[in-house]
């Protein structure tokens, strides 16, 4: 046991006096963090297409329906298959069992806050103003009636909520959904507003043929003003199932995380076949220490750097506001991870005939594992196949479970997942053992 | 006298039906004493040091070192030995002190054992004021005397030193040399193996000749200088930088040449006697058109066995 500390302490000790080694296990994930977080934002938002969403209108307004309307309108194309429902428990549980992205919940009373004026318009004559043109012709009744809806109505001192409750599953998908809303929203604020502005007018023209006070028009003309500059009296919420939504910060802290995590242990891979020919590993095997020992210890020494390198890396990025999960299970999804990432080093040094050779070959794995599973592009818009197929990678497990801990799944949510890693590692150990033996018969 | 080393029979081949690196060879090692195995490059000189310290598995025969099967009990075998290997197996990242803690702890020293044996072996190879300097600041004499010290630590019944002085400065050779010779003056047991014939015969108690895998003479320096009986080599420099390979022929048909070989810019001739093929040998040179620049007579060395044995120059 002392010799397996011994040799894994000088392995993290050569390792970490590297500056170059250093340059690429911290400073250049960090420095990719930082640039795509530029490029992103730490928010997010992304195309996609067949987004499963469901509509739950609950608003008996015209509002309402011309919000719903707009996941069925040609502007949003293929962006969204939307779906009508009624039951919100059953609604809000598809969510919950990640059936679909997300239910958008529009409340009772949305179109009295979006156009109180309206509303009351309808009550009191009947009309439907949003249709009406500056040359429509009213009748006296229906030009008391409108003055009087302007009077009567007011905008709700509280402004409604607009739900989106999504699921952390469907990171991305829940900001493209959140994006057609607001576009919906606006698209009804436009319309009030070139409505209010169509009533203004024809107060203005009801005031100069003397039909209505001249301070009703001034108050209306005002009350137009108003309106614009105070915004929609609508607000909205992204709720996720879980309480957590998809950030970019968090996404490409991980994924590079986990990429260079790669880098590191192929590279420290490599360096049992350097030691082999700088002659320090055939001098190891000469003391009086097990062969299984050495290799124990080298491996050890690895891991330890591996994990010492996530380490830093989450506390880093952690202070820069990305948010990891639930710290336990963060600790032994790095855990993990590094075993299953020193298994693919292993795996590379074992069938590799030198250092050279055993470098090229890691980095080829690394990006190529790294692209598959998500380290450059978000995981979940790569075609399933492809997520299928990169589960050969340390990466991809990598990349979903701190997924799933940043999305605020609960940790018991991770244990298949961690099970799949510990399957993947003993494999590539095993083929790492068989290529060793080889090697060293 | 107990033999420490003893190897049988030792044949080693890398591949299937592939050549033997080392093929038929026997000898002994005595406690105390330094043995030298002495070849050209390629001639199994490392391929039986590592069969001797268990990296290499033979694929016939026997090795024991201190009464221990080197296949049987490996774990014994390298607990009572340290080596020197050819290439300076050192960490450059790690200071001359981590090296030495290192792999004193791997032979499984530490505690006041193992800094006791830090700071002798420091003092040992003069590099106490440098300990905490990394090793990759350091020339290539001071790595190659780490290196020797790292094969001390544990103070080891037997030392193997491959090539120890191959690729330094002739002053680090110097040290090196002098410190073996301290070793063995102390009791050390030492396998030291080398293509250098003046190595061999400055610091031999006994000398193995390999060639081509195969131990071609062993005994005393005295006991293979008889081999060639009482001969002598002549060493012919030319003026020209060609034909010297020419002359080596055209020498074999001179009564009283034994050998003749062209190497480096010189001809060396064994003959049984200088007085009598000295102008003979000149006359050959001359009828080539070849002018001799200088000529050397030498004592019988290693490098007549060789050249007896094999026919080819040690430096060949």
């Amino acid at each position: 046991m002392r010799k397996l500390l011994v040799l894994s302490g000088k392995e993290v000790l050569v390792t970490f006096r590297d500056v170059g080694a250093l340059l690429m296990m911290l400073a250049t994930p960090l420095a990719l963090t930082l640039v795509m977080m530029a490029a992103f934002g730490s928010g997010s938002s992304t195309p996609i297409s067949d987004i499963p969403v469901l509509l739950l209108n609950r608003d008996e307004g015209a509002f309402g329906q011309r919000l719903a309307d707009v996941f069925f309108s040609p502007s949003v194309g293929n962006l969204v298959t939307a779906t009508l429902v009624t039951d919100e428990t059953a609604a809000r549980a598809r969510v919950e069992a990640d059936e679909v992205a997300a239910l958008v919940v529009i409340p009772a009373d949305f179109s009295a806050h979006m156009f109180p004026f309206g509303v009351r318009a309808q009550e009191l004559t009947g009309l439907d103003v949003t249709a009406l043109a500056s040359d429509t012709p009213l009748t006296p009744e229906q030009q008391a009636g409108l003055a009087q809806a302007f009077l009567q109505s007011r905008t709700p001192a509280n402004p409604v909520v607009v739900e989106i409750y999504a699921s952390p599953d469907w990171r991305i998908s829940t900001l493209v959904v959140k994006a057609i809303v607001s576009q919906g929203l606006e698209q009804l604020n436009v319309q009030i507003a070139g409505t209010m502005q169509i009533i203004s007018r024809l107060m203005v023209e009801m005031a100069k043929a003397g039909r209505e006070p001249a301070d009703l028009a001034g108050g209306l003309q005002s009350g137009v003003a108003a309106h614009e500059a105070a915004g929609l009296p609508i607000k909205l919420s992204i709720t996720s199932a879980t309480g957590r939504g998809f950030s970019w910060l968090g996404y490409y802290a991980s994924s590079m995380a986990v990429l260079f995590l790669m880098f590191a242990v192929t590279s420290g891979g490599r360096t049992l076949l350097a030691e082999r020919q700088r002659g320090t590993l055939p001098r190891l095997l000469i003391t009086p220490t097990p062969p299984l020992v050495v290799l124990l210890g080298k491996m050890g020494g690895i891991v330890l750097t591996g994990i010492l390198q996530m380490l830093i890396l989450w506390g880093a990025t952690a202070l820069i506001g990305a948010y990891w999960g639930y710290p336990v299970a963060v600790l032994a999804a790095i855990v993990l991870l590094v075993l299953c990432a020193s298994s693919v080093g292993a795996f590379i040094s074992a069938w590799a005939r030198t250092p050279g050779q055993a470098g090229a070959i890691g980095s080829a794995v690394t990006l190529i594992g790294g692209a598959l599973s998500g380290s450059f592009f978000v995981r979940w818009n790569l075609p399933q196949w492809v997520q299928y197929l990169s589960l050969i990678t340390p990466n991809a497990w990598g990349i979903e479970i701190f997924g799933r801990l940043q999305a605020g799944r609960a940790p018991s949510t991770i244990l298949p997942w961690l099970g799949g890693m510990i399957l993947l590692t003993v494999i590539y150990y095993a083929l790492a053992l068989v290529g060793f033996r080889r090697q060293f018969k | 006298m107990t033999a420490l080393v003893e190897v049988q029979n030792l044949y080693k081949r890398y591949t299937p039906g592939g050549a033997y690196a080392v093929d038929d060879v026997s000898f002994e090692i005595h406690a105390g004493e330094l043995f030298s195995l002495l070849g050209p490059n390629g001639a199994g000189k490392t391929t039986v040091i590592s069969t001797i310290s268990t990296l290499l598995r033979p694929t016939a025969g026997a090795v024991r070192v201190d009464g221990c099967d080197v296949q049987r009990d490996p774990m014994a075998v390298r607990r009572v030995i340290g080596v020197v290997p050819q290439e300076l197996a050192l960490y450059d990242d790690l200071t001359a002190y981590e090296n030495l803690r290192f792999w004193g702890e791997m032979r499984g020293l530490h505690g006041a054992a193992l800094q006791h044996e830090i700071a002798e072996k420091l003092a040992l190879i003069e590099l106490a004021d440098r300990a905490k300097d990394r090793v990759a600041t350091f020339s290539g004499g001071m790595k190659r005397r780490l290196n020797l010290a790292v094969g001390l630590l544990g103070n080891p019944k037997l030392l193997m030193l491959d090539e120890p002085t191959v690729a330094i400065d002739p002053q680090s050779r110097r040290y090196i040399l002098d410190w073996v010779k301290r070793l063995r003056e102390q009791g050390v047991t030492i396998l030291y193996t080398t293509h250098y014939m003046e190595e061999a015969q400055e610091l031999s108690d006994r000398i193995g000749i390999i060639d081509h895998g195969k131990l071609i003479a062993l005994g005393t320096l005295d006991e293979l200088i008889q081999l060639v009986g009482q001969h002598e080599m002549l060493s012919l420099r030319l003026v020209q930088e060609t034909g010297g390979a020419e002359l080596a022929t055209a020498l074999g048909s001179v009564a009283g040449v034994i050998g003749a070989n062209a190497t480096n810019g010189e001809v060396l001739v064994n003959v049984t006697s200088v007085e009598a093929t000295l102008t003979a040998v000149v006359a050959v040179a001359t009828g080539l058109g070849l002018s001799v620049r200088a000529i050397e007579i030498h004592e019988p060395n290693l490098e007549a066995v060789f050249l007896h044995l094999t026919g080819r120059a040690l430096r060949d």
